[in-house]
């Protein structure tokens, strides 16, 4: 009975359909099964596949994009149940990503987001013109591991070096690191403004932060 | 039964007015009425003078009255199909429907694993035949090599068994005269269980070409009689050389193609009205300096263009060209040639299309062009599919639900549709340029040529029945036993 009902809740993780994602996470809640269980026998056995068919290629990105989010809907039902168990979710890790200050491109910031919570990782996406404060604030709020920022204009790339000097002056640098992209960026760019990585599209960004965690 | 990749272009490239192709046609009535043409052959002659009215004068230099090629133009069929090995429907040549195929008997070839240059043997047929049905877009495949390696009256038969153990697809043969010929049809009779359903869905087109200027070789007319009478296609098409053979100016060189043509088509009509076939003509140009016949120069493109669209005048289907390169390697100046001439073709609406993977003025063939072809091929077909423009496609629905600010990714409406939408290469660079590094660099060239080591590989060719196969090599066996 409940291997059905995992299986069912993969499948519409694969098929990418939220609201029934939603409502299977309620149904196995009512059924009495422990959250986490439904989480990791579930759900994440679709975001698993999903990740796989598009590495492979035979996944769309909006498949992809698609995925995350009935991951993400199940997630925001599951995750009460999780937090009064008082287990923690097994995550990659807490990600916080935006677009800088002053800028208002997000599809590429997007497609990061959906990738990084495809691959397993928990992400807060914050959305774009985010003010450096917002972006500390977010970090220390989340205990995030990883911030990501996406600057497309060289005329907002400083704010990216602004918002690393504000984490160092809240005291937070050592504890979250941080990730920079956008078509005008380069490595250089990152190694100057002390970024603790740098990825020119959306696939690398994963490798990238799956390592400068030392995860997954 | 798949979806043949029929023609929606609402609009063709066209460089002649209705005025200028009566002007053509007039001028090509004027050649076969007023100046004649050579036609050593008396049943031929006899067909024409008794069902024409045509004047017989010396040295067999016939003319034809014009009403007759009216009259031969009434019966020609407007669309042709063809059907694969199995019997499968494979093209419906004619409108503007655009199909693609391989060339015949080039001399030399890039042997498929060395990369090196040398003449060509039998067991190249056999190859290029197995990379072909390997080729979604190769519709059709001619015998890409001539077979050094065979006996001159038994190589374009030798060719024929290679190339139907090989592939299912359609093929458009050579033949050195009727006798290899009717061997041909024998056994494509034996694949469909006759000679009348063989007329009904025909397996093999027949390639003849009339001899610039004005004449037309006694075998060749052996061959379209033959066609004629069992429903064989066949594609009558001249190749004059502009300023050698023909006329120099594009519309010169034309008008004698068309004459050229349309005379073989009255004796065709007139033996079996009705009979299947198709006219163009190689337009081809003698590079003055070099002293070098083109395959792919501006005036090429325009006479071909030009010939092209009489044909679709006339209502009759046409025999074209596409993937060829004048390079001597597949190199960036092949793969330039083989998509501008690919893409006018499509633009042309032309029907029957080969030369795929020639090089070096049709001497010397490649497996990486005929990839690289197939990958154009595939391209532009895509590319004019056209634009369906409905309610769903509109897309008003999810642009109000997404709204002002927000993205398309996570909307059901890309997802329903990305799959159907998205073309994908499989050999054109999607790679940044640390992947590409990382995969060795590779231009073009090489993915062509890994991509048809894959092919050669793992894709198996649908193998002939024992029995089948029996019949064949022992009717092949027979004629070449016999000797010449």
């Amino acid at each position: 009975m409940s291997d059905e009902l995992y299986a069912q809740m993969k499948q519409t993780v694969i098929d990418g359909e939220a609201e029934e994602a939603a409502a299977l996470a309620q149904q196995g809640l009512d059924a009495g099964l422990p959250p986490g269980e439904i989480l990791d026998k579930g759900f994440v056995k679709g975001i698993e596949e999903v990740g796989d068919l598009f590495g492979k290629g035979e996944f769309f990105l909006p498949e992809l994009v698609q995925g995350a989010e009935a991951m993400k809907a199940a997630v925001a039902v599951l995750q009460p149940a999780i937090d009064a168990a008082g287990g923690a979710r097994r995550t990659l890790g807490v990600a916080v990503a935006g677009t800088v200050a002053g800028d208002i491109h997000e599809i590429g910031k997007t497609i990061v987001c959906s990738m990084l919570s495809a691959a397993g990782f928990t992400v807060s996406d914050v959305g774009c013109d985010v003010p450096v404060e917002s972006f500390v604030q977010k970090v220390k709020e989340t205990h995030a591991d990883l911030l990501l920022l996406s600057a497309l204009l060289t005329t907002t790339m400083p704010n990216q070096q602004k918002t690393i000097e504000a984490l160092k002056a809240a005291g937070l640098r050592d504890s979250v690191k941080v990730m920079i992209g956008g078509a005008p960026t380069t490595r250089a760019w990152a190694d100057e403004i002390g970024a603790d990585g740098y990825a020119e599209d959306a696939i690398e960004a994963v490798v990238t932060a799956k390592s400068i965690l030392g995860v997954g | 039964m798949k979806d043949l990749p029929t023609s929606v272009l609402n609009s063709r490239l066209t460089l002649l007015s209705d005025e200028k192709c009566q002007m053509i046609y007039d001028a090509a009535l004027t050649i076969i009425a007023e100046i004649g043409m050579t036609l050593p052959h008396a049943k031929a002659r006899d067909i024409l003078v008794n069902g024409a009215g045509a004047t017989v004068a010396a040295n067999d230099v016939v003319k034809i009255p014009r009403d007759a090629v009216a009259a031969a133009r009434d019966t020609i069929p407007e669309m042709i199909h063809v059907y694969d090995r199995n019997g499968e429907l494979a093209m419906q040549l004619g409108g503007y429907n655009s199909f693609f195929g391989t060339g015949s008997d080039l001399m030399s070839i890039y042997d498929f694993e060395t990369r090196e240059r040398r003449q060509s043997v039998l067991a190249d047929i056999g190859r290029m035949a197995h990379l072909c049905d390997g080729l979604p877009n190769i519709d059709f495949i001619m015998s890409a090599a001539h077979p050094h390696d065979v006996a001159a009256y038994a190589s374009y038969l030798e060719s024929f068994r290679a190339m139907v153990s090989h592939t299912t697809k359609p093929m458009v043969m050579t033949a050195a005269g009727v006798d290899d010929l009717e061997v041909m049809w024998k056994i494509a009779c034996e694949l469909r269980g006759g000679a009348e359903e063989l007329r009904a869905k025909p397996y093999f087109i027949q390639y003849g070409e009339p001899v610039s200027p004005l004449q037309h070789a006694p075998e060749v007319l052996d061959k379209l009689l033959f066609c004629a009478d069992w429903g064989i296609p066949l594609i009558y098409s001249p190749a004059p050389i502009a300023g050698a053979t023909a006329p120099i100016t594009h519309a010169g060189h034309i008008v004698q193609a068309v004459a050229e043509s349309l005379f073989g088509v009255v004796i065709h009509q007139l033996r079996k009205p009705g009979s299947p076939l198709l006219t163009g003509m190689g337009p081809v140009k003698l590079d003055m300096n070099t002293v070098q016949a083109l395959y792919n120069s501006a005036e090429y493109y325009t006479t071909y263009l030009g010939i092209t669209e009489m044909a679709k005048w006339m209502d009759i289907p046409n025999w074209g060209y596409a993937g060829t390169s004048d390079s001597q390697c597949v190199d960036a100046n092949a793969g330039l040639d083989i998509a501008e001439l690919t893409l006018l073709s499509m633009q042309a609406g032309s029907n029957l299309n080969h030369d795929i993977g020639y090089l070096d003025f049709g001497l010397t063939g490649a497996g990486e062009s005929v990839v690289i072809t197939d990958e154009v091929i595939s391209l532009n077909r895509r590319t004019l599919e056209g634009i369906e423009v409905n309610e769903e496609t509109l897309g008003l629905e999810t642009i109000a639900q997404v709204g002002q600010g927000g993205d398309f990714l996570g909307a059901k409406h890309t997802k329903r549709h990305v799959r159907a939408l998205q073309w994908r290469p499989t050999i054109l660079n999607r790679n940044t340029q640390k992947n590409w590094e990382a995969d060795g660099s590779p231009d073009l060239t090489e993915k062509a040529h890994r991509k048809l080591t894959d092919i050669m590989a793992s894709h198996k060719p649908e193998p002939l029945s024992a029995e089948m196969k029996a019949k064949i090599d022992s009717m092949v066996d027979a004629f070449v036993a016999a000797g010449k």
